[in-house]
C-alpha cells in the first residue's frame, strides 16, 4: 500500500473512532445529564429506582445490580425511543400474514386446535418480572398480601402462576387472545358447589367471552379453542345457578365498541348489554345509557399494545368510552379480609387518569368494593370477578340496593360466610372465559374453604 | 455485568477509555485494566470475585513453582494439583447439584442437593488457569512472575464472562508490551459494534421466533420442530459469536490480539469442520489438552474423542441433554473418522451440506430442550406426519420472514468479502471506507434503543 493510500486509510479509521466515541460519549452524557423517566404508563408500572445501599444489598449483589437497571430502565424518552421501535423497526423484521394493512402478527405460542376442545390447558409464557418495587402479591395465585387502605394506585399486585397467556393475533388492527381451551366441567362442578352451599340465594353465572371468540376472522379460528362451545358447556354444567349468555348479547352488538381493540379487556358498552341481559334474567330494574354521563378516553393503547408493540395497534389507537351513573351512591373501600374501610369515588376521577389503562379508569382488582345505592328494593348483590367484571359495576347500581364486588383472586375470607355475613340475596360470578376454566379457578375453589 | 446493558456501553465503557488512554505507559494501562475488570465482575458477582482472585492465585503459585522445580516429578505434581483444584472448584459450583440430584435419582437417596448459583464465567476462566498450569509445565510458556500481570490475564474483562478462552501464549508478549494503533483502535469498535448488534438487532430477535415455533412442542408441526430448531441454531451463534467479536473487538482496543473464536460455522460440509469453525478456543482447548490422554491404552484415539465430547457437552451446562448433545456430535465426528476424509470428499457437496445442517438442526434442538421428555417429544416430532406445517407456523415465519433472511445472509463471511473486495478495488475502499462510520454510529444507535425496547416489562397483563 502506497504512503498515500496509508495517510487515507489513517483519517477515515480517525473518522470511524470520532463516530464511534461520539455515540458512546454522548450516550453517557445523555444517560448522565437528561432527567430520567419514573412511570412507563404504557406499561402501567413504574420504572427503577436508584438502589439504597446496604450491606445485605452489595453482598447479594441487588445493589450494584439495582444501579444498572436504573441506567437500563429509566432512560430519558424512553416511551418515545420504544415507539420508534414500534412503529419503525420492529415491523421491518417480517410481513404481516396476507400481506396488506389488514394481514395477521402473531405473538407468542399458539397452535391448530381440532375440532373438539381440548380441555388442557397449555403451558402459558411467563411475563418477565418487573423491576419495579410495587406491592406484590406472594405466595399462590389466589392469596395477597395484607393490604392497607391506601389511596387507589395504577398498578395491581402481581398474581404468581400461569394465569398469563401470552399467546396473541394482530388481525384486523386488533388483538386478539387465543384462547387455548381450559376446565369447563371444573368451572361448573366449583359454581355448583356454591349453590349447594349457599341454598335459597340466587347464583349466577356470566362467564364473558374475550375478543378472541367474537372478532376471530374464520381463517385463523383454527389457532383457538370455540369460545361459544365452551360457554355452552358450562352452561350445561350448571345444577341449580342460572347461566347468564353474555356471548349472545354481545355478538349481536358486535358491529359497536364493545371489546377494547388494542387492551384485552371489553369496553364499558360490552358490560352494559352483558348487565342488561344479567338484570334482565334477574328480573331487575336496568336503567339505559342515558341515565349516564359518557366519559371519554383519547388515543388509548391498552395491554395489548404493551405486550405487542405492534405497530398495526401503536398506528391505531382507540376511543376509551366509559359510562358514569347519573344516581345518587356511596362505595367503601375495603382490604382482602374486608377490614379498614375507605370511602372512596366509582370511578377513578377524571383529573386522575392518563390515556392508558383499563384500571385508570376501573380502579384496581387487590380491594373489595361495596356499593351502596339509593335503588331501596332490597336486593344485595355479591360479585366473584376477574378484571372484566370491574366495568359491570357502574351498570348494576340502578339495580341492587348493595354490591359487593370482590375479585376471586385477591379475596381472604371464605366466600360463603361472606355472602351470608352481607345478606346477600343474589351471588353473580362475572369473569372471561380464560379465569373461569383457567388457572384462576383454582381461586374460585380455593375461596369455598377459606 | 454483561456487555448488552446499557449501563455498560454508556457508563462503564467510557470511563474504562478514558481511564485506559488516559494512563501513560503500560504498567499504568494494565493498572486500570485490572481495576476494571475487577469492577467488572464484582458487579455481578460481589461475593465470587473471591474465588475467582483464589483461582488465580492458585494457578499463579503453581506456575511459578513449576517453573522453580523445572522438568521434574515436583512439577508434575504441582500441576496435578492445582488442576485438581481448578476442577474442584468448578465442580462443587456448576455440578454438585447435578451430580446429587443423580445421585437421588440413581440410588433412591434423598441426600440434599446443593443449591449453589453459578459463579459468572467460572468455565472461561478456569479453562484458562488449566491451559495456563499445562503449558507452564510443558514449557511452551514461561511461568508469570507477577501475580498483577496474571490476574489481568486472568480477569481481562473483554472475555472474562462469554469466552473466548484466551490462552496465556496469546497474550503473553502483550502484557508487557503492546501499543493500540489507530487501526487497531477503529477496527477494535467496529468489531465490539458488530458484536454488539449481532447479539442485540439479531440473536434477541431470533430468541422469540426460536421460543414460539419450540416452546409449544407438545403441540408442534414437524415444520415448526425444523425451523425452531434452525433459527435457535441461529440465535445461539449470533449471540456467542457477538459476544466473541465484542470481546476480540475491545481487545484489540487495548491493543491485545485474541485468536478468532468462529469462522461461519454454517458454511461447514460436514461436522468435523463445523468443530474447527464453532466455539474454535474451546475446540483448541480439548484438542491441545485432553484429546490424546493416555488413559485409553490403544483406543486412545477413539476413547479419547468421545471423552473429549462428553466434555464438550458437560462444559455447557450441568444438565443430560447437554451430555447428550456433546455425544451427539461426537458420534457424527467418530463417523466421519472412520469414513476418512478421502471417502467423505468424494460425497457430493450438496449431500454434504445438506448432511452436515440436518445434523446441526437437531443438535441445536437437543441444546434447546433440558427436560428429557420434552426432547423426547422433540424427536418425534421432528419425524411426525401428522401435520407437516401449521397456520401458526406460516404466520410466524411470514412475520419475521425479513429477520431470517438476514440471519442467513450474515452468517456467511460478507463482511470478510467486502474486505476482500477493498483490497482489490479502490472504489470498494474508499466507499466501504466512508461508510463505514456512519454504519457503525448507526448499529450502535440502533443497538442501544433495542436495549431500550428490550427493558420493556409489561405489568399485570393478561391477568383477566
Amino acid at each position: 500500500m502506497s504512503n498515500e493510500n496509508n495517510k487515507a486509510a489513517k483519517i477515515f479509521a480517525v473518522i470511524n473512532i470520532i463516530a464511534v466515541m461520539a455515540v458512546l460519549f454522548g450516550g453517557a452524557a445523555y444517560l448522565l445529564i437528561l432527567p430520567h423517566e419514573t412511570v412507563a404508563e404504557d406499561e402501567n408500572r413504574k420504572l427503577a429506582s436508584f438502589p439504597e445501599f446496604s450491606a445485605e444489598n452489595y453482598i447479594d449483589g441487588s445493589f450494584t445490580g439495582g444501579i444498572a437497571d436504573y441506567f437500563d430502565d429509566t432512560v430519558p424518552k424512553r416511551g418515545d425511543i420504544k415507539r420508534f421501535i414500534a412503529s419503525d423497526i420492529s415491523p421491518l423484521k417480517g410481513r404481516k400474514y396476507g400481506g396488506d394493512e389488514e394481514g395477521a402478527e402473531l405473538y407468542g405460542i399458539a397452535f391448530e386446535h381440532k375440532e373438539t376442545a381440548p380441555t388442557v390447558v397449555t403451558t402459558a409464557v411467563s411475563v418477565t418480572q418487573p423491576v419495579s418495587t410495587h406491592t406484590i402479591a406472594t405466595g399462590s395465585v389466589c392469596t395477597s398480601t395484607a393490604v392497607t387502605t391506601a389511596p387507589i394506585q395504577v398498578e395491581e399486585p402481581a398474581a404468581e402462576g400461569g394465569e398469563i397467556n401470552s399467546n396473541i393475533l394482530v388481525v384486523n388492527k386488533r388483538g386478539l387472545p387465543l384462547y387455548p381451551g381450559g376446565d369447563v366441567q371444573g368451572y361448573a362442578d366449583t359454581i355448583n358447589e356454591y349453590k349447594q352451599k349457599l341454598g335459597d340465594v340466587n347464583v349466577w353465572s356470566m362467564v364473558v367471552p374475550t375478543a378472541g371468540g367474537l372478532y376471530m376472522p374464520s381463517n385463523y379460528k383454527s389457532l383457538a379453542v370455540d369460545e361459544r362451545n365452551d360457554l355452552n358447556e358450562i352452561a350445561k354444567g350448571l345444577n341449580g345457578a342460572v347461566a347468564v349468555d353474555a356471548f349472545s348479547v354481545l355478538a349481536e352488538h358486535k358491529s359497536e365498541e364493545i371489546y377494547a381493540r388494542t387492551d384485552h379487556h371489553w369496553l364499558a358498552l360490552g358490560a352494559y348489554y352483558s348487565a342488561k341481559t344479567f338484570t334482565e334474567a334477574a328480573g331487575l330494574p336496568f336503567k339505559d345509557l342515558s341515565s349516564y354521563e359518557e366519559l371519554h378516553l383519547h388515543d388509548y393503547l391498552g395491554t395489548f399494545y404493551g405486550y405487542t408493540q405492534s405497530a398495526s395497534l401503536l398506528n391505531n389507537p382507540e376511543e376509551f368510552v366509559y359510562y358514569r351513573p347519573k344516581n345518587e351512591e356511596t362505595v367503601t373501600q375495603y382490604d382482602t379480609a374486608f377490614r379498614d374501610p375507605l370511602d372512596v369515588a366509582l370511578l377513578v376521577p377524571s383529573g386522575n387518569m392518563t390515556p392508558s389503562g383499563y384500571y385508570y379508569v376501573f380502579g384496581m382488582d387487590n380491594r373489595i368494593a361495596h356499593v351502596h345505592t339509593n335503588t331501596g328494593n332490597g336486593r344485595k348483590l355479591v360479585i366473584f370477578k376477574d378484571s372484566y367484571g370491574n366495568a359491570l359495576l357502574p351498570f348494576l347500581t340502578y339495580s341492587f340496593e348493595d354490591i359487593y364486588l370482590c375479585d376471586m383472586r385477591y379475596f381472604d375470607l371464605n366466600a360463603i360466610n361472606f355472602i351470608k355475613q352481607v345478606k346477600a340475596t343474589d351471588v353473580l360470578f362475572s369473569m372471561c372465559i380464560f379465569s373461569a376454566t383457567g388457572p384462576n379457578l383454582s381461586c374460585l375453589k380455593a375461596n369455598l374453604y377459606k | 455485568m454483561v456487555f448488552s446493558r446499557l449501563f455498560f456501553i454508556y457508563i462503564f465503557l467510557p470511563l474504562c477509555l478514558s481511564a485506559y488512554f488516559i494512563a501513560r505507559g503500560t504498567n499504568a494501562k494494565n493498572n486500570v485494566l485490572i481495576f476494571f475488570s475487577l469492577v467488572f465482575y464484582a458487579w455481578g458477582e460481589p461475593v465470587y470475585i473471591f474465588l475467582m482472585l483464589f483461582s488465580a492465585a492458585v494457578n499463579y503459585f503453581a506456575g511459578r513453582l513449576i517453573g522453580r522445580f523445572g522438568d521434574s516429578g515436583k512439577s508434575r505434581l504441582t500441576a496435578g494439583l492445582a488442576i485438581f483444584t481448578d476442577l474442584a472448584l468448578l465442580g462443587v459450583f456448576k455440578y454438585s447439584g447435578f451430580i446429587m440430584e443423580n445421585i437421588n435419582s440413581l440410588f433412591s437417596a434423598s441426600l440434599p442437593v446443593p443449591d449453589i448459583r453459578l459463579p459468572i464465567g467460572i468455565s472461561f476462566y478456569t479453562f484458562q488457569t488449566i491451559s495456563y498450569v499445562v503449558d507452564c509445565l510443558w514449557e511452551n510458556v514461561s511461568p508469570q512472575k507477577s501475580f498483577r500481570k496474571f490476574l489481568l490475564y486472568i480477569s481481562l474483562f473483554p472475555q472474562l464472562v462469554a469466552g473466548p478462552i484466551v490462552r496465556y501464549s496469546t497474550i503473553e508478549k502483550e502484557i508487557d508490551q503492546r501499543h493500540s494503533s489507530i487501526a487497531d483502535i477503529s477496527c477494535g469498535l467496529n468489531r465490539m459494534v458488530l458484536g454488539l448488534a449481532k447479539k442485540v438487532i439479531i440473536a434477541d430477535q431470533l430468541s422469540t421466533v426460536a421460543d414460539s415455533l419450540l416452546g409449544g412442542i407438545e403441540n408442534a408441526t414437524a415444520a415448526a420442530a425444523w425451523a425452531g430448531a434452525a433459527v435457535y441454531a441461529l440465535q445461539i451463534y449470533f449471540d456467542f459469536s457477538g459476544y466473541s467479536d465484542i470481546a476480540i473487538g475491545l481487545g484489540r482496543v487495548f491493543g491485545f490480539h485474541f485468536d478468532e473464536n468462529f469462522r461461519h460455522p454454517f458454511m461447514c460440509k460436514d461436522i468435523t469442520e463445523f468443530w474447527q469453525r464453532w466455539h474454535i478456543s474451546l475446540g483448541t482447548f480439548f484438542r491441545d489438552y485432553l484429546l490424546y490422554v493416555p488413559i485409553f491404552g490403544k483406543r486412545r484415539k477413539y476413547g479419547g474423542l468421545f471423552l473429549v465430547w462428553l466434555c464438550t457437552g458437560i462444559w455447557h451446562g450441568a444438565s443430560w441433554n447437554f451430555v447428550i448433545w456433546g455425544l451427539y456430535f461426537g458420534l457424527f465426528i467418530f463417523i466421519e473418522t472412520l469414513t476418512g476424509k478421502k471417502r467423505m470428499k468424494k460425497i457430493p457437496l450438496v449431500i454434504r451440506h445438506i448432511y452436515s445442517k440436518a445434523v446441526i438442526i437437531v443438535g441445536f434442538g437437543i441444546f434447546y430442550f433440558e427436560d428429557l421428555g420434552r426432547l423426547g417429544t422433540f424427536f418425534r416430532k421432528l419425524f411426525s406426519t401428522e401435520k407437516l406445517i401449521g397456520l401458526q407456523d406460516k404466520i410466524l415465519l411470514m412475520n419475521n420472514l425479513y429477520l431470517l433472511i438476514l440471519a442467513v445472509i450474515l452468517s456467511f463471511p460478507i463482511i470478510s468479502g467486502i474486505q476482500k473486495l477493498s483490497g482489490r478495488f479502490c472504489a470498494v475502499r474508499t466507499a466501504s471506507s466512508l461508510a463505514l462510520p456512519f454504519v457503525s454510529a448507526a448499529l450502535l444507535l440502533l443497538s442501544s434503543v433495542m436495549l431500550v425496547d428490550q427493558t420493556s416489562h409489561p405489568f399485570l397483563y393478561f391477568r383477566f
